[in-house]
């Protein structure tokens, strides 16, 4: 079901600033990729021109083999969490995850019977069972966040895509739905891309780390080879942070846990 | 005791700033309420209190002149096409404007203010100045028959034109505040264009293009100016509510001219209960709808 | 939200049946009669006595639709493609002004119909309040300190057009033609009026629904109507020494009555305007007909005995006079500064 993705010579502008300059990326099948950056870097564009939200001017996606420029938005089968997760208001929780199921065209519909069935395992995965009568208003930031995720993969994704699933949680919550994540992962097997300016929860989640700075991905590789061998001095200085930590770490526990793979 | 007498006074300083707090609240409101009376209720019960001048019978019997009754009819008439027109029209403005990035967006925004800044009588002119018989259109219009002004499809023009604002002004700024992403995860989720703007769109604004719809049915009803200059005056055919009003009360009948009067009056109230009620019910759904998550 | 829409789809739909049924219960031919503010009560009664009278002669049924509204405004619709069969003006400049902006009607119309084409003639007088207060007599109390004079806006309205004239001959006579003495005088006048509303209708309003001013300047036919309307012992009407015949026109507009096939009932319906019926209904409604041999005697002797100046011996025609007083720039526009 998950399939690899392939990025070549993305090229984006909004008027004349230019979003993405030549990006190339490759991710596995089922991999967990973080796409880390300062803010402005063109992290979000690329995880957009990924999904198809935006067109970009030059370059390819491809999606194990198939160019995703030929395919829309439905055929590319996305699974897509936005930032404030954008889950319909107006519906509830039950809805929200159904949507996907229900917006599909009356021959591949799944009988309702079957949707109820699917929403309730999709509740169950992300431990929300028993709050599919409420709205997202009724619903803490940590919930909402594993509703929107329930209802991205209600559609079974071939690609999952996370824009800072964590930005607007507090940080204790942060903490445990990172953790909850990764475990997600593990079940699930999706190939799944995550934005974050977070540099800690890049390195603690992800399998491989992609640095952008300013329309380009400076480096691409596991947290142990980025801070064994920073490739430029800009990673060498948005790491630092990091890599001070790393050492204070290893000092006290051996092996580490992070940048396992 | 010099010392609790100087004492005292400050430790009441506090409560007598709240009892002053409420007194200023008090005048406030005050000053509202007699304005509101004053200015709305006062003229609203006048009219009534004239219509009934002569009791309900004379009343009832304005409303059998044929020529009233045929401004009762064209007014719904007019407010019936106007009204979609102008909701659906407002709608899909409104979605382009907040939903996308275009070359003109700002002057699209500023275009569709433009029936609130210019003078309805101006509104109506632009179709005399378009339509009418020495128009840019009119001689066109002549040669195939066709009638605008001083018929109803220019009656139905200017009101469109005047209450166009309406609809679109309530949407855009709640659109924008909404963003784009809900759309954009309906459509990653597989789900079509349309599907997308009844399942998610639509709903949330449908209190804000309620709304919109309602004000803009007000004003559709009530419009004079606009409506004035295209009309031609013609009794029985072209003479809106508003418009017979004047009439009935250029001909002395000032019962007549008030007991439609009052029924324009009767139907903005309407309008604006069924707003209330709406709310009313649905007071839970609207709040959901009105907190951000 | 698609209940919304249903429902106003319906309404649409009923407003749709309502108004075809409407229209399916007018008859065949309707003829439209554009006229000026001071007719309604006339025509009212005049287009049913015709519809009737068309009726009996022919066996068809006519509908005839009524548009008022100040004589210049209706001329300028007109022009601007409101469909009228025949206009009923204030003025004859209004209709020289559609004949030849839109030459839907010859020039010559005036010579079509008897007597310049005027079925009915009226004058100018003053209408003040119960038991004359001010006791005005004569157009000289109108200048007099302290008194509201009430008229409205020559600019825009064809009576107001009448009054100016009236008293400026009135003055013209009383100072030996002095033109300059003449022009202050109407200035004085003028700065007794504190409202110049845009249409004869609009002043009397203001002077007998509102209570402003002193004094009316007024169509005889809407003094009698105030009078009517308001109770006859409310208001006086005072007859001037002098005023002025004013003689308001009618004309088939015949482009749009040819094009409508209404060209023959167009023609009968202002020669109605002339028959016995039309002059007594003329009458009855306050206007002094043509020819007073078929008017109801009591009518007539309403009518008071004035010495009357006339637009086209006294002042040279409407083109003249237009030019004149009303012009942009001409003597109103040089004398009239508003008074506050």
């Amino acid at each position: 079901m998950s399939v690899p993705v392939r990025v070549r010579n993305l090229e984006k502008t909004f008027g004349r600033y230019p979003a993405l300059k030549g990006v190339s990326l490759d991710v596995e099948a089922g991999e967990l990729v973080a796409l880390l950056g300062p803010s402005g870097s063109g992290k979000t564009t690329l995880l957009r021109a990924i999904a198809g939200l935006e067109q970009p001017e030059a370059g390819q996606v491809l999606f194990g083999g198939i160019d995703a420029g030929s395919l829309s938005l439905r055929e590319r089968r996305i699974g897509f969490v936005f930032q404030q997760y954008a889950l319909f208001r107006h519906m509830k929780v039950f809805d929200n995850i159904a949507f996907g199921l229900r917006a599909r065209p009356r021959a591949s519909r799944p009988p309702e019977a079957a949707i109820k069935a699917r929403v309730l395992e999709l509740l169950h995965l992300v431990q929300l069972d028993g709050l599919e009568a409420r709205y997202p208003a009724q619903l803490s930031g940590g919930q909402r966040q594993r509703v929107a995720l329930a209802r991205a993969l209600a559609i079974e994704p071939r690609v999952l895509l996370l824009d800072e699933p964590f930005g607007a949680l507090d940080a204790r919550v942060r903490k445990d739905l990172r953790k909850w994540l990764r475990g997600l992962h593990q079940r699930t097997g999706h190939t799944t891309l995550f934005v974050t300016h977070d540099q800690d929860e890049a390195f603690e989640l992800a399998d491989r780390i992609a640095i952008l700075d300013h329309g380009r991905i400076e480096q691409v590789g596991t947290a142990a080879e980025i801070l064994g061998h920073p490739a430029t001095p800009f990673i060498d200085s948005f790491i630092e942070g990091i890599a001070r930590r790393e050492a204070r770490a290893r000092e006290w526990t051996k092996p580490h846990a992070v940048a396992g793979r | 005791m010099a010392m609790s007498d100087r004492v005292l006074p400050l430790a009441h300083t506090p409560e007598r700033a709240t009892t002053e707090t409420a007194a200023t609240k008090a005048v406030l409101i005050g000053i509202a309420v007699l304005f509101l009376a004053a200015i709305l209720f006062l003229p609203l019960v006048t009219v009534f209190m004239e219509a009934l001048r002569k009791g309900w019978g004379t009343l009832f019997e304005s409303f059998g002149d044929p020529d009233t009754l045929a401004a009762i009819r064209l007014t719904l008439l007019v407010a019936a096409i106007a009204v979609p027109f102008n909701a659906v029209v407002g709608l899909a403005a409104s979605w382009a404007i907040a939903k996308f990035e275009f070359r003109g967006k700002n002057l699209l925004l500023t275009l569709i203010d433009l029936p609130f800044s210019i003078s309805p009588v101006i509104s109506g002119l632009v179709y005399v100045l378009l339509f009418g018989a020495h128009g840019w259109l009119g001689p066109w219009l002549q040669h195939y028959n066709i009638q605008i002004i001083f018929a109803v499809p220019g009656i139905v023009l200017a009101t469109v034109l005047v209450t166009f604002p309406f609809v679109a002004r309530e949407l855009i700024p709640l659109m924008q505040s909404q963003g784009t992403s809900e759309e954009e995860t309906a459509l990653t989720l597989g789900a079509s264009g349309w599907h997308t703007f009844f399942r998610v769109t639509l709903p949330n604004v449908k209190w804000a293009l309620l709304y919109g719809v309602l004000l803009c049915n007000a004003r559709a009803m009530g419009e004079f100016g606009a409506v004035s200059v295209v009309s031609g005056h013609i009794r029985g055919l072209t003479n809106t509510m508003p418009l017979h009003i004047e009439i009935l009360y250029n001909e002395y009948n000032f019962v007549g001219a008030f007991a439609v009067a009052s029924l324009l009056a009767g139907l903005a109230l309407l309008t604006l209960l069924a707003k209330s009620f709406l709310e009313w019910r649905f007071a839970g759904e609207l709040a959901a709808a009105a907190r951000r998550h | 939200m698609p209940y919304l829409t249903r429902r106003s789809i319906a309404l649409g739909a009923a407003a749709l049946f309502l108004s075809l049924g409407a229209a399916q219960a007018l008859a065949d031919r309707a003829l439209l009669n554009v006229s000026y503010d001071p007719t309604r009560e006339f025509y009212k009664e005049f287009n049913a006595a015709f519809a009737a009278d068309w009726k009996a002669r022919t066996g068809e049924t006519i509908t005839i639709e009524q548009s008022h509204g100040g004589s210049g405004k209706q001329a300028r619709a007109v022009i601007d493609g409101l469909q009228a069969d025949v206009v009923t003006l204030a003025l004859a400049g209004d209709i020289d002004q559609i004949a030849s902006k839109s030459g839907k009607l010859p020039k010559d119309w005036a010579k079509k119909l008897p007597n310049n084409a005027a079925p009915y003639t009226s004058t100018i007088v003053f209408l003040v309040r119960k038991d004359n207060p001010k006791n005005i007599k004569d157009w000289g109390d109108l200048v007099k300190d302290g008194v509201q004079v009430i008229t409205p806006n020559p600019k825009t309205s064809g009576g107001a057009r009448w009054n100016y004239l009236a008293a400026w001959a009135y003055a013209s006579k009383q100072l030996g033609g002095d033109e300059t003495r003449t022009k202050e005088w109407i200035a004085d006048l003028y700065r007794n009026v504190p409202v110049l509303d845009t249409g004869a209708r609009g002043s009397t309003t203001t002077f007998a629904q509102r209570g402003i001013g002193d004094v009316l300047i007024s169509w005889e036919n809407e003094a009698f109507l105030v009078q009517k309307e308001f109770g006859a012992g409310n208001f006086e009407i005072v007859v001037p020494s002098l005023s002025i015949l004013a003689e308001p026109p009618v004309a088939v507009v015949e482009g749009n009555a040819r094009a409508k096939g209404n060209l023959d009932v167009a023609e009968a319906y202002l020669k109605f305007l002339y028959s016995p019926e039309g002059q007594k209904l003329a009458a009855k409604n306050f206007f002094r007909p043509v020819d007073p041999s078929s008017a109801d005697p009591a009518d007539l002797a309403r009518f008071p005995k004035v010495e009357l100046v006339s637009i086209d011996k006294d002042f040279g025609g409407w083109a003249k006079a237009q030019k004149e007083f009303f012009a942009d720039g001409a003597i109103f526009d040089q004398i009239y500064r508003p008074t506050n």
